[in-house]
């Protein structure tokens, strides 16, 4: 899978990249608007990152030459300005999703995962990891091919850890993740404690290892 | 006082003592002028007299016809007189008038002259204008001159305030209606008066300057905390790899999760200060039909969990509501006052919400604050709360007054209270 990251700043993509590289994913950077077009018109992607503020204009312009081009690269939207504008025309002009600085990188993935899998498996939208299979389109678990009732946010959960498999998540990620805005007035530790607890009962009883591995003062990790 | 009454004062008190100087000043010079010339009609007359009687010199009996002009002749009396000295005295003196039955000045000239050599005395009168008549006349004069000096500087003055001053009046209307961050700037119009087009032109250019200090200033504050999003995107990302290094140990790990929640604070409370300035450079102008009953229902919906972990009572009485707004900004409204009412509710607590038409209100149950006045100001916060950012009741403030809806807090029976009210 290629991923191609276009970002000005470059602290910031280095660890965009380095931490997208371990889902095994190929990263290739464009720093202006300038390399960003000549990259998009001879390569194909999975995925672009798409910096909106980029020193030599504007990244919605980018956008407008993929799709004037009749690229079909899958593309999220990154920006500062966080503005309602940006991401009205972004998702108008055909972007995939929109994130606003400043994000966690596990949202980063996994938004990158989600954009990936609805570009390249239309269908058969699975994620499997041996004995689980999560349908994305059906939003259903199999364990060992036998359904699982999650509730919704125990469903958001278990994506957003396979998105992040082998990576520490911290709490605040994870909160952030499935609650928006709303974080802000959960007391993290029981908010997330409850549903993981949960998660990894049901996933217990329908005979699944026990992949979710707590961190201590962190989060939590999907390993093996 | 008005700058126009001081000078009229200062005015009308130098004309008035003007006046009152020159009333016994006219009247000294105007007798003195006055007897002067009766003296010197009085020193002729008795020369043409003299001149007169010379020609008749020859008469031998000039003295019985002296006599009997003496008699017959009312002011002019000629008498032997025993002296010989030649000479003249000039005097006044009261005489009384028998035919007005009053007494009058008269003015004398006695003079002994030789007649055929005989000294006579010729004593010519004149009758002199009264001292209180002249007195009177020169008062009279001089207070129609007061009353028309008075009356028409009162005049000149009103007039002038109207008229004259209209221009600055306005000018100070203007400025007291003034508003930084309303009012771009201040338009005046060109006067006659060069003074006032220096001052309307000095405040023009000083709004001007204030007014782009001001926009430079929200300009500033929207800058800064954009250019701060790509820094803490940056701390956020290298602390979630910091988290990947393996051999991390329990101590690193807890201080590396409270630097993340520091660094959510702080991307909390920026994207607040964002929102705050965007509101202000009015970034949200855009309207339209919200059912407020369906978007607070939906929030309710959403956060009612939250609410039954903290233990928190829900009472709600929602009535179909619609308004004309800007969704966003009514999200962000709705959202900052649940939250802030969730937030500072003790465990077993009430949450109240009702939505009536052009009318949202809610509550939750807690004790008094100690500066109730101080609710909406940025970062107060009573109790120290880590979670909240300390900006959401300003935003929600700054809602309302960029929107003209009544936002108010009330304090009543153990309840908090915030209402808004949408239709002006």
């Amino acid at each position: 899978m290629k991923i191609l990251i276009i970002e000005d700043e470059r602290e910031l993509v280095k660890s965009m990249a380095q931490y997208l590289r371990q889902e095994s994913y190929v990263c290739e950077v464009a720093y202006t608007a300038q390399e960003a077009n000549e990259k998009i018109l001879l390569f194909e992607y999975d995925c672009i990152l798409l910096d909106i503020n980029l020193p030599d204009g504007n990244g919605l312009k980018i956008l407008e030459t993929l799709k004037a081009n009749q690229k079909q690269d899958g593309v999220i939207i990154i920006t500062a300005r966080n503005s309602l504008d940006d991401k009205v025309t972004g998702l108008n002009l055909g972007a995939d999703d929109y994130l606003a600085k400043p994000f966690f990188l596990p949202e980063l993935a996994a938004r990158v995962s989600a954009v990936i899998r609805r570009r390249h498996f239309n269908g058969s939208n699975r994620i499997s990891f041996h004995e689980i299979t999560v349908d994305l389109l059906g939003k259903t678990l199999h364990v060992n091919q036998k359904p699982v009732e999650l509730t919704r946010k125990e469903y958001d959960l278990l994506v957003f850890l396979l998105a992040n498999r082998n990576r520490v998540v911290s709490k605040n990620a994870i909160a952030e993740h499935l609650s928006g805005d709303d974080a802000e007035l959960l007391d993290k530790f029981d908010f997330i404690y409850t549903h993981m607890k949960n998660l990894k009962r049901k996933l217990a009883d329908a005979g699944s290892a026990d992949y979710i591995k707590t961190v201590y003062g962190l989060g939590y990790k999907f390993t093996e | 006082m008005r700058l126009l009454q001081v000078s009229l004062r200062s005015l009308l008190l130098y004309s008035l003592l003007l006046v009152l100087i020159s009333m016994p000043i006219s009247y000294i010079s105007i007798s003195a002028i006055l007897n002067h010339e009766v003296d010197e009609t009085l020193q002729l007359q008795s020369e043409q007299f003299l001149k007169h009687v010379k020609s008749f010199e020859y008469l031998d009996d000039l003295e019985r016809d002296l006599e009997v002009l003496d008699q017959l002749t009312y002011n002019i009396h000629i008498k032997p007189s025993p002296g010989s000295i030649p000479g003249q005295t000039f005097e006044t003196l009261n005489v009384f008038d028998s035919l007005e039955q009053i007494e009058r000045p008269y003015r004398m000239l006695s003079s002994i002259v030789k007649i055929k050599g005989m000294p006579y005395r010729l004593t010519i009168s004149m009758s002199l204008v009264d001292n209180h008549k002249l007195l009177t006349a020169i008062g009279l004069v001089q207070a129609v001159l007061i009353l028309a000096l008075t009356g028409g500087l009162l005049f000149i003055n009103r007039s002038l305030t109207r008229r004259l001053w209209k221009p600055f009046y306005k000018t100070l209307d203007k400025l007291k209606a003034y508003e930084v961050d309303k009012n771009e700037t201040i338009d005046t119009e060109q006067t006659r008066i060069s003074e006032f087009n220096d001052l309307n032109k000095t405040i023009g250019t000083l709004t001007g300057r204030n007014r782009k200090i001001f926009l430079q200033q929200k300009e500033f504050i929207e800058d800064a905390a954009h250019e701060l999003q790509t820094p803490l995107a940056v701390f956020q990302a290298k602390l979630d790899l910091l988290m990947q290094q393996s051999g991390l140990s329990e101590g690193a790990a807890e201080l590396i999760g409270r630097l993340e929640q520091t660094a959510q604070r702080m991307n909390r409370l920026n994207k607040n200060l964002l929102l705050l300035s965007k509101i202000d450079n009015r970034q949200f102008s855009q309207t339209e039909n919200i059912e407020l009953d369906a978007l607070v229902g939906e929030y309710l919906t959403k956060l009612k969990p939250r609410m039954e972990e903290n233990g928190l009572q829900l009472i709600e009485s929602i009535r179909p509501a619609a308004i004309n707004a800007n969704r966003t900004l009514i999200e962000v409204l709705a959202t900052n006052l649940l939250h802030n009412a969730i937030l500072h509710t003790a465990s077993g607590g009430s949450i109240f919400v009702t939505v009536e038409p052009g009318r949202l209100e809610i509550g939750n149950t807690g004790t008094p604050l100690q500066s109730p006045e101080r609710i909406f100001d940025r970062f107060r916060k009573e109790t120290n709360h880590e979670r909240g950012s300390g900006l959401g009741l300003a935003i929600v403030k700054k809602i309302c007054e960029n929107f003209g809806y009544r936002v108010s807090y009330a304090f009543a029976d153990g309840k908090h209270l915030f209402t808004i009210r949408f239709n002006s």
